[in-house]
């Protein structure tokens, strides 16, 4: 389609062939995206990088430097300890638990059985629903007193009143409660990232290898799972990136407790910076997740690129 | 197809006329807003947010109590509760961006003093409320009196007490009345043989926080001294305090209490498995609309008592006036009001709200005194002194931003569950809670 150009003033024409240029039309697009980032993303990150080098708290807004003070202190601190490798555990451990779903989810979904499309969208419900909400229903499902877990086992002659478990009080138990709730979340994510590999894997390939004698596992290990590694391993960037900076399921489901065996870095930089108004320390503890989620993004990064090399 | 068609869109046209749009939409705000501000000033406006209360008939008060005053003088009021979680985020949101409501009403011991700088001075306030109705409480000084200018910061509205309830039929069985925290433990310990334990949480939540800190103070112990200077916290008081606490979950209660939750232990006590809770009367009142029966046998005492006193944390609720408020004279004159019909404030919560001025409630207390609800009638009456067994975190000292810290950060429970679970002996556990919080007072006093 050809349109006849209007005729206009030396200037607007120029305005004109500079639109028409692609580097330039390009850059116009593509600013508000740079902008956005910048003005969201990178100004308040650097606004953190100075809470955390400054004195600064709600008590006495000002900005004196104190340089490194903030860090060390929150170093010394045995609960930020705690808490850094319950970060750690946390957010691998619900990784993990969520890769495995997700993967035994889309080889169940990939298999034609009768409601698959129902089941395809309900499977996506963990990830849709409010977290304040099914961090209610999983409350009263780890209740002490009125756990239906429990009450299933008990009803079922698996376990006894007295040896039911106390999932939110035993310090062990409530970690793994909050790593199942997070798998719980992140599986429906994990289960689109497998369908969308597995699918891309051209079937003559898979046929191939059926041939010439390669059973379920074998196809799976050494066929399926090494293709489709590259976009699992930018949906696990997803995920751990995710996670280490969540505090809504820990904040809503055990406080961090009990005695401190589920805090989080992200929920104790809230309680601090916050909720008790020393925004500095917040936001040192904060900073942390910086230096672990930048070197687990380059580790990926670097071999998906080696990958597809 | 080479024909010209004027009506095509075109990359020049789209962006043409994207571009006018936008100018015009970003003009549209600046050109009306002689008008629209104008408009504005001629209304006045006072806006109000503060939790939503665990009574909420008391919302539904406030909130007309809050518009007819405003209807009276002319005043738009608008009235927000927000989940008591999001108190302090919202403050916090409101003093960095130097915009928000008039009246902050906050929950929380420690915030007059944290956002003091944010604050107005409330101080003539204060003083004629308190001239009119009586001497503030030690509660009402430690919330919003600054100790070195002899100011207020803010004006404290009420504390929520914290009574033991126990069931009397089970008790009385075993011939004996919770008077002491011995008491609790003695009879805790044959009651859970009953199957009726102690339920007192040691988990990460309100409830405990303020119970463990009232038996730190009953065994003498605190967190800092009456200047809010220094730490006291490592002393024989606080480990016998803490030796309690942990024969009182061995013997007297269950693991379950770890993981409570403030909802909890109303449900224990309100399904009739528990002997004793210590909690806001809000257990009661749940009681008496679930379970009758059960509602009957629990009666409501001051908590009992240590080996060097009787006393109890609590929760306090007061508001703030922002400096940067657009209505700061409204907010002062619907305080004053407020004050002066504080009495329908306090039936309205049903006795929830309790009175940090000595006489703002002239005693006989309505409700507390003669509760048409209860059996007997004067089964409340015991609240109606709660003032003398009632104290905030900070006691002996301020609530200051260093106290709501430490409160914040869960230590003083933390402090009873690692003795009681066996993860520090008492002493190891106390030197540890000492250690947090010395780290804390110290940093506060240092960015001070």
């Amino acid at each position: 389609m050809v349109t006849i150009a209007e005729p206009g003033t030396k200037a607007a024409s120029r305005f004109r062939y500079i639109l028409d240029r692609r580097e330039t039309l390009g850059a116009i697009f593509v600013a508000p995206a740079i902008l956005y980032v910048l003005l969201l993303v990178g100004g308040p990150f650097l606004l953190a990088v100075y809470y955390s080098i400054s004195a600064y708290t709600i008590y006495d807004p000002s900005w004196r430097f104190v340089g490194l003070v903030n860090f060390a202190q929150v170093i010394q601190n045995p609960v930020f300890l705690k808490t850094l490798g319950n970060t750690f555990l946390f957010t691998f451990g619900s990784q993990l638990l969520g890769l495995i779903l997700g993967k035994f989810g889309a080889f169940l979904l990939m298999r034609p059985f009768a409601g698959r499309k129902i089941v395809r969208a309900l499977i996506i419900l963990p990830w849709a629903v409010p977290i304040a909400l099914a961090a209610v229903a999983w409350e009263w499902m780890f209740d002490s007193l009125y756990s239906v877990i429990n009450w299933s086992m008990i009803a079922l002659g698996i376990i006894d009143r007295s040896d039911a478990p106390n999932w939110l009080g035993n310090p062990h138990l409530a970690m793994l409660c909050v790593i199942i709730v997070n798998a719980w979340r992140f599986f429906p994510f994990a289960i689109v990232i497998f369908l969308a590999g597995i699918t891309s894997i051209p079937q003559d390939i898979i046929d191939a290898a059926t041939v010439d004698g390669a059973g379920f596992w074998r196809r799976n290990y050494q066929i399926v799972l090494p293709l489709i590694l590259p976009i699992v391993a930018v949906g696990l960037i997803f995920g751990i990136v995710f996670t280490f900076t969540d505090l809504s399921i820990v904040y809503l489901l055990t406080n961090g407790g009990p005695i401190n065996a589920t805090s989080v870095l992200a929920f104790q930089g809230f309680q601090v910076g916050i909720v008790s108004g020393d925004v500095s320390h917040g936001a040192a503890i904060s900073l942390f997740m910086l230096p672990v989620l930048l070197v687990v993004v380059i580790i990926v990064l670097r071999f998906i690129r080696r990958r597809e090399v | 197809m080479s024909a010209a068609r004027p009506s095509s869109i075109t990359r020049r046209r789209f962006l043409r006329d994207t571009s006018l749009a936008l100018a015009a939409a970003s003009a549209s705000p600046v050109l009306s807003a002689p008008f629209a501000s104008r408009a504005m000033a001629d209304t006045k406006t006072l806006t109000i947010v503060q939790w939503s209360h665990f009574v909420p008939a008391y919302d539904k008060w406030f909130d007309k109590f809050a518009r007819d005053w405003g209807e009276k003088n002319h005043i738009e009021v608008s009235v927000d509760h927000i989940p008591v979680q999001d108190v302090a985020a919202r403050a916090a949101a409101e003093a960095s961006a130097g915009s928000g409501h008039d009246l902050f009403g906050w929950n929380g011991a420690g915030g007059a003093h944290l956002y003091r700088k944010f604050l107005i001075d409330v101080t003539s306030l204060v003083e004629s409320v308190e001239k009119k109705y009586g001497k503030v409480s030690v509660i009402g000084r430690q919330i919003g009196y600054n100790q070195d200018d002899h100011t207020w910061s803010a004006f404290p509205d009420y504390y929520i007490n914290f009574p033991a309830m126990y069931r009397k039929s089970l008790w009385d069985e075993i011939g004996m009345k919770p008077e002491t925290w011995d008491d609790v433990r003695i009879g805790g310990a044959k009651l859970k043989q009953k199957g009726h334990p102690v339920g007192i949480s040691l988990g990460h939540s309100n409830d405990p926080n303020t119970t463990w800190r009232g038996v730190l103070w009953s065994y003498g112990g605190a967190v800092q001294d009456e200047a809010g200077k220094h730490v006291v916290l490592d002393s024989k008081e606080s480990v016998e305090a803490v030796k309690f606490a942990a024969a009182l979950y061995k013997e007297a209660m269950t693991s379950d209490v770890l993981s409570w939750s403030d909802a909890s232990n109303n449900q224990y006590i309100d399904s009739g498995v528990s002997s004793l809770i210590i909690n806001p009367i809000s257990a009661y009142r749940t009681a008496q609309q679930l379970n009758k029966k059960v509602a009957d046998d629990i009666f409501v005492m001051e908590p009992p008592k240590g080996p060097v006193r009787r006393l109890m944390g609590g929760a306090s609720e007061f508001y703030g006036i922002w400096k940067f408020g657009k209505n700061q004279d409204a907010a002062i004159e619907f305080l004053k009001y407020y004050a002066d019909n504080w009495i329908e404030a306090f039936k309205a919560s049903s006795g929830y709200n309790n009175p940090i001025f000595a006489n703002i409630v002239p005693k006989p207390m309505p409700l507390l005194s003669d509760d048409p609800t209860s059996t007997p009638r004067d089964k409340l009456a015991a609240l109606q002194t709660s003032d003398q067994w009632s104290a905030v975190p900070g006691y002996p000292g301020p609530a200051t931003p260093a106290t709501d810290e430490v409160y914040n950060d869960f230590i003083i429970c933390d402090m009873m569950a690692k003795a009681a679970t066996g993860a520090m002996t008492a002493e190891q556990s106390v030197k540890w809670a000492a250690q947090q919080c010395e780290a804390i007072l110290t940093k506060w006093q240092h960015k001070a």
